[in-house]
């Protein structure tokens, strides 16, 4: 199976949509295709999935006829085998990156720029303002302690509200605050994220919340892959 | 020869036409006409639920016109008829073919459809006698994939294909009832009026079409997207048809005014839409790209009000109340947002 590439813009396929069905039906084509297949036909399926863009006429439709003659009854087999290659290359696609192993203290406001800016696109960076003495900070540091170890592609990171160099803006009825960034792009804007938990909270409290908005989901996909192997009825 | 030059220069000269006459009827443009309207401000959705069930990568999905009922259709082969309050799955349909496109639901809540690589659209019945959910139309005739399905009542239903055409069925027989020839390209996706007198078809040739439904004629083509067009929907008040494209825009046109009101587009987005769902009150946009985000619009304004960023595909649909409706692959999951 051809590794697949962030960028992926060898084809400028779709993911998504009808486009998408006809993207994967296509993959899985080429992939299924065993070695008695003779090499013509096996050309054949590897040209039509690259469609040239000179080819004006090709360009509105998007299936060519020899393709919707190869669509038959489908191996079960290969379909299933198909699918998991799918969802593990989503997997990998998603926790490729560089990790990270505890929570990095930033300096300066041009530290916070610069992780913000500077980091991995596919990088999830979480940014907890905080200032000694203000209540739910400490907590807060250590629950980010716990998660940074237990979602290593996410860069957890803290700054002292005066380092900022924009004290005036933190003051202590809105801290602690949770800035959430990925690729330069403001996620998740958290000011007073305490109001939200008990007086006593905990790691799993703040990973629920952070899962609520749908930004730190990607510990579930383990689990999800192991169903595939249950007997096919949806109960 | 000659005859072709003088028809080709006929047709240029009423599209000159039809461009002068759309400028003629400009007296503003959307963002002056909106100029004083406050601004919505940051949008930041919240999962409420999280629909599992399926094994593989969800493909499309429709919600019940009670917006408590919802399915989907997933490269698993299945047809999951979802209780989105509860979670509960309420029926599981096995399909035959797994590359299912999409997926619908009747308004009347009896009936449910799919189709996809078949070329066929498959009508299942939720309400037979026996309990069981059984095939109770094939609609084959189409000669390309059926990239998206709506019913219009329990008797009929449109189908758009990459054959180029939309075709009106009658259910019952299985007949149909009239085709709707016209675009250039794949008719990527279709979208019923609220009042269910028209229906608009997005396509591979760049241009949206409106289709008088009894008639079975086109009323009017909308142009201007660089790309092919994937998704499309009606504004909710029916007056005004916003669309999905390829070119990493999307657009919004006025029926009446015959043109284009405005364009959601950001020099940072370079993929594109490929589904879309205005909230209910009509003052944001969801529009789902190929890189997985969902991002937000304020329609009045065009600016971005909102990301959300889900790691899979998502085809949108206008959920209960001012929701509107996500849905996720790979991971199997539908979630369903709120707010606004």
């Amino acid at each position: 199976m051809s590794s697949v590439n962030q960028e992926e813009e060898e084809l400028p396929a779709n993911h998504t949509g009808p486009k998408g069905v006809i993207n994967d039906w296509r993959r899985y084509k080429l992939d299924s295709v065993d070695q008695t297949v003779p090499q013509k036909k096996r050309e054949l399926l590897r040209q039509m999935s690259n469609p040239r863009d000179d080819d004006k006429e090709r360009q509105n439709r998007k299936m060519s006829a020899q393709e919707y003659e190869l669509i038959q009854e489908e191996d079960e087999r290969c379909l299933k085998r198909y699918r998991k290659q799918c969802m593990q290359e989503m997997h990998e696609r998603l926790s490729f990156g560089p990790k990270f192993e505890c929570v990095h203290e930033l300096e300066s406001g041009e530290a916070f720029l610069e992780v913000i800016e500077k980091e991995h696109r596919l990088t999830l960076v979480v940014v907890h303002i905080y200032q000694h003495g203000v209540k739910g900070c400490e907590q807060m540091n250590s629950c980010l302690d716990c998660l940074a170890a237990e979602y290593p592609t996410v860069k957890f990171c803290r700054i002292d509200a005066v380092a900022t160099g924009a004290a005036e803006r933190f003051s202590s009825e809105v801290l602690p605050t949770l800035l959430v960034y990925k690729a330069g792009e403001l996620l998740g804007n958290f000011l007073a994220i305490t109001k939200h938990f008990n007086e006593e909270f905990f790691a799993t409290d703040v990973e629920g919340f952070l899962n609520e908005y749908g930004l730190l989901s990607e510990k579930e996909f383990s689990a999800c892959a192991d169903d595939e192997d249950d007997a096919g009825e949806v109960e | 020869m000659g005859e072709m030059e003088q028809l080709r220069k006929e047709a240029e000269s009423l599209k000159d036409q039809i461009t002068a006459a759309r400028k003629a009827v400009q007296d503003s443009t959307l963002q002056e006409a909106a100029a004083g309207i406050t601004v919505v401000g940051r949008i930041q959705m919240k999962t409420r639920k999280t629909l599992r069930g399926h094994l593989a990568k969800i493909y499309a999905m429709h919600w019940s016109t009670d917006s408590k009922l919802c399915v989907s259709a997933s490269q698993d082969g299945k047809l999951i008829v979802w209780d989105s309050v509860t979670t509960n799955k309420v029926n599981a349909i096995p399909l035959k073919s797994s590359w299912v496109m999409t997926c619908a639901y009747a308004p009347s809540g009896n009936l449910v459809a799919c189709g996809g690589l078949d070329n066929m659209c498959s009508i299942y019945n939720l309400k037979g006698k026996d309990g069981n959910v059984k095939v109770m139309r094939e609609l084959a005739a189409h000669t390309g994939y059926l990239s998206c399905c709506r019913f219009i009542s329990d008797t009929e239903i449109i189908t758009s294909s990459g054959d180029c055409t939309c075709i009106l069925w009658d259910i019952e027989t299985g007949t149909q009832k009239t085709v709707f020839a016209g675009h250039q390209g794949d008719c990527m996706s279709l979208a019923v009026a609220p009042d269910f007198k028209f229906f608009i078809s997005g396509a591979c040739d760049f241009t949206a079409k409106l289709w008088d439904i009894r008639e079975g004629t086109c009323r009017q083509t909308f142009g201007g997207h660089e790309s092919d067009v994937n998704a499309i929907g009606f504004f909710p008040n029916g007056n005004a048809v916003i669309t999905g494209s390829d070119d990493a825009t999307c657009k919004l046109f006025d029926l009446r005014a015959d043109q284009e009101l405005i364009t959601y587009q950001d020099s940072s987005i370079m993929c594109g839409v490929t589904s879309l769902a205005p909230s209910m009150s009509g003052r944001l946009l969801l529009a789902g790209y190929d890189d997985f985000n969902v991002n937000i619009w304020d329609m009045l304004k065009a600016e971005r009000v909102g990301k959300y960023m889900w790691k899979l595909y998502i085809p949108l649909e206008n959920g209960r109340k001012v929701d509107p409706a996500e849905d996720s692959e790979g991971s199997s999951r539908v979630a369903v947002g709120t707010e606004h």
